[in-house]
């Protein structure tokens, strides 16, 4: 037996390349060395960028620790920038410590069952802006935030305008008036109605009727009692006669209609021409006298913004915590191909994509202050996936001078967002009245929010008060009558209560506000401008009747032309037909003693 | 300008190796795989190891990857509107679903609208690309391949160092 020949040994296929196995293996040694150098780094920076995406603002990590064979990752140094104020921060906290879930990071799952926060503190100032969403307005952070400042802006109101006490006049365009277009058209009208009842009268054809009994009447003078033949012409005469007035009773009725209506044209001029007055007035810049809306004017622009900024936290809640459980679609990560979109697929009984199972915080609300106080809050229920978790989310904090509670319960297809808090003690800034010449410093004082969002119904109130408020005076208004009397009113007020109250459907909401001092501002204005309103009403009236009655005199005075030619010329041809067909009627009755019907 | 000397290199060194045309366009497949889809995903560690693992052109694979890499950025939309039906359509819920729930699977992103698009174009491409390359590499082998192993300009580009890299892992 004999080996056979290797070259003639079809070679064998080898399936796999042994020798890259050892090289395969360096680069894991490798890339596993890589991840525990800069894993941390990683983390820290991906933490940051989704943190900053979510929420619109900077999030900056000092530094971050994955402990995950423990299951523990720490944070020192979380500065959250505030995604509406430039050079402020929502909040900073010294150091955050959480246990985490390993096995569920294995289906890209955050499961952390606690957080404990420490040296929280709220409002710092930053030195660089740290708004994302409010300049690009991208991502869910930056729509949301468009959102609700569109929101939010419906509810400017013209401030007063009180800065130097004049009542502004705009000029007034007679394009925009009414009444002399109406008064064109009556004129038209007119016209037009003249010459169809002219035609109408010609097609009457009256002359030859009056012609033809006028001769009959000529005939039957010389006529005998006998002549049956006249007495049948004279009452075939009376019957024309009578037919003719019959037609000009008819055109009489359609003259009086016609001329009804061109009077009814006139009248309405009238009514146009106060409608003119109420545009004319409407272009007068009058302070409103009524307290609600001198609150509003006062107030609206610093109390709408807390409303704005909880609807921006809830929409954003409700955009990343929806209830139910259909695919979500997200924007994918960045990256140098197409980001696409990430589409999450929650399953029934199934961990939540990302839940937060309880939290414990510990912040300081006066950092400034020479014995800040501390205080104490806890958070439960935080997830991705409501449904999944069948809880709401809830969040409280309690301490000296502060109650504050949060629960945002998405279980239902109809979320319910509550929100309130009270906080006591808090020094708010100074800030300029919009529309009035002084300054409010409210001092210490006291605010209250609470705020409901249930599925698209909006229920809101939030209210400041302060027993010690102080007020200056804008120099730059010192010698205006408004200035003078606006200082007197407020100045000697210590109390500062203000509410604002917004409610109804979340689209257009009734927005209130009311004020300790709406009632007083009210009754000074009306007193001081009360005549000034009244001569400036007068003078814009003044100015619609010079421009209006030129139009409307004429046509007013041409209709009544029309009418009474109208009514001239069919009283006379209705004379001549009744005359003719007297003399018809009364020579018959000589001749023959029979008293026609 | 290395890295074209190097694709080059890679075209010529691939074409001209020992290794079969069928390992040749198995490589070049792997490495369509690594250029069509997101580079930083996990199926594409595996089809790395892959790569290197199993007798198939280490080579072709590079110039696989090289070649498809900007065909893969052409076709992103084509990817995210294949992703966009396939991870939203009613009937594949469930699958989605139990996969998007089961350890190590979310790691791959496959509820990436572009990375699942583009791995589905990836497969279906995959056996018309292994046999069209497969024939190809046959012809050219066939027909002009001794001539351009024969020209100076072949000689000069397999004398840079750069070779000795790819040598390492020839067939």
């Amino acid at each position: 037996m004999t080996a056979p020949d290797s070259r003639l040994q079809t070679p064998r296929l080898k399936v796999f390349r042994w020798r890259a196995v050892g090289p395969l293996l360096a680069l894991l040694v490798i890339v596993a060395i890589l991840w525990l150098v800069f894993a941390d780094s990683i983390a820290r920076h991906e933490s940051q960028r989704v943190g900053t995406q979510m929420l619109g603002a900077k999030v900056e990590i000092n530094d971050m620790h994955l402990d995950l064979p423990h299951g523990k990752v720490s944070i020192h140094g979380l500065t959250v920038a505030s995604p509406h104020e430039a050079f402020r921060n929502l909040l900073q906290a010294d150091e955050l410590v959480a246990d985490v879930d390993v096995v569920p990071l294995t289906e890209k799952k955050i499961i952390i069952n606690r957080i404990a926060a420490n040296g929280l503190r709220f409002g710092t100032p930053r030195h660089t802006d740290g708004r994302v969403a409010a300049g690009s307005g991208d991502g869910i952070a930056g729509r949301v935030l468009a959102e609700t400042h569109q929101w939010a802006s419906q509810f400017q109101v013209p401030v007063l305008q009180l800065a130097t006490g004049k009542i502004s006049i705009d000029s007034l365009d007679p394009r925009r008036l009414a009444t002399i277009p109406a008064a064109q058209a009556l004129s038209a009208r007119a016209d037009s109605s003249r010459r169809a009842w002219q035609a109408a009268f010609d097609t009457l054809r009256l002359g030859p009727s009056l012609d033809s009994a006028q001769a009959t009447l000529e005939k039957l003078r010389t006529a005998r009692a006998t002549d049956l033949a006249a007495l049948n012409e004279a009452r075939q005469a009376i019957d024309r006669l009578k037919r003719a007035r019959d037609r000009v009773t008819t055109l009489d009725r359609n003259v009086t209609q016609g001329v009804a209506k061109l009077k009814a044209g006139v009248a309405g001029l009238d009514s146009t021409r106060q409608r003119d007055y109420a545009f004319a007035r409407s272009l007068l810049k009058l302070p409103s006298f009524e307290p609600p809306e001198i609150g509003k004017a006062l107030f609206a622009p610093g109390t709408i913004k807390p409303f704005e900024r909880v609807l921006y936290y809830v929409q954003l809640a409700r955009r990343y915590m929806p209830p139910g459980l259909l695919p979500r679609a997200t924007t994918g990560p960045k990256r140098l191909r197409r980001a696409g979109e990430d589409v999450r697929f929650p399953k029934e009984h199934d961990l939540p994509g990302f839940l937060v199972r309880s939290a414990e915080l510990s912040f300081l609300l006066h950092p400034t202050a020479p014995q800040p106080q501390r205080y104490a809050g806890s958070l439960s229920g935080l997830t991705s996936d409501p449904a999944l978790y069948g809880r709401p989310t809830v969040a409280t904090a309690s301490g000296p001078e502060l109650g504050a509670g949060l629960m945002l319960n998405h279980l239902r297809d109809i979320p319910v967002d509550t929100a309130g808090a009270t906080v006591g003690g808090i020094r708010l800034p100074a800030f300029e009245v919009p529309g009035v010449p002084v300054r409010l410093d409210p001092g210490v004082a006291t605010t209250q929010l609470g705020f409901t969002l249930n599925g698209d119904t909006v229920q809101a109130r939030f209210a400041i008060r302060s027993s010690n408020v102080r007020w200056s005076r804008d120099s730059a208004l010192t010698n205006t009558t408004i200035g003078d009397l606006i200082w007197r009113t407020v100045s000697g007020i210590a109390n500062l209560d203000v509410e604002a109250r917004i409610s109804g459907e979340l689209q257009h909401p009734t927005f209130a506000v009311r004020s300790n001092l709406d009632q007083a501002i009210s009754t000074r204005l009306r007193a001081v401008l009360g005549e000034q309103v009244a001569g400036a009403e007068k003078q814009m009236r003044a100015r619609v009747d010079s421009l209006v009655n030129d139009k409307v005199g004429p046509v007013r005075a041409r209709v009544n032309d029309i009418q009474a030619q109208a009514q001239a010329q069919v009283a006379q041809q209705r004379g001549r037909l009744d005359d003719l067909q007297k003399q018809l009627e009364q020579r018959i009755r000589d001749l023959t003693g029979i008293r026609l019907p | 300008m290395f890295a074209i000397i190097k694709l080059i290199q890679s075209l010529f060194g691939a074409l001209h190796s020992e290794g079969t045309p069928g390992q040749l366009a198995a490589g070049i497949v792997l490495g369509s795989f690594l250029g069509l889809t997101p580079l930083l995903n996990i199926h594409n560690a595996v089809i790395f190891a892959a790569l290197v693992l199993l007798n198939v052109s280490f080579a072709g694979g590079m110039l696989g990857w090289a070649l498809f890499v900007p065909i893969g950025f052409l076709l992103d939309p084509l990817f995210d509107w294949i992703g966009h039906r396939l991870l939203l359509a009613d009937a594949l819920r469930g699958l989605w679903t139990g996969l998007y729930n089961t350890p190590i699977i979310p790691l791959t992103n496959f509820n990436n609208t572009v990375v699942l698009g583009s791995v589905v174009f990836a497969i279906v491409l995959a056996v018309p690309l292994f046999f069209a390359t497969r024939l190809g590499v046959v012809r050219y082998r066939a027909t002009i391949g001794e001539r351009v192993r024969r020209s100076r300009f072949y000689k000069g580009v397999m004398a840079s160092k750069a070779y000795n890299v790819y040598k390492m892992f020839r067939p």
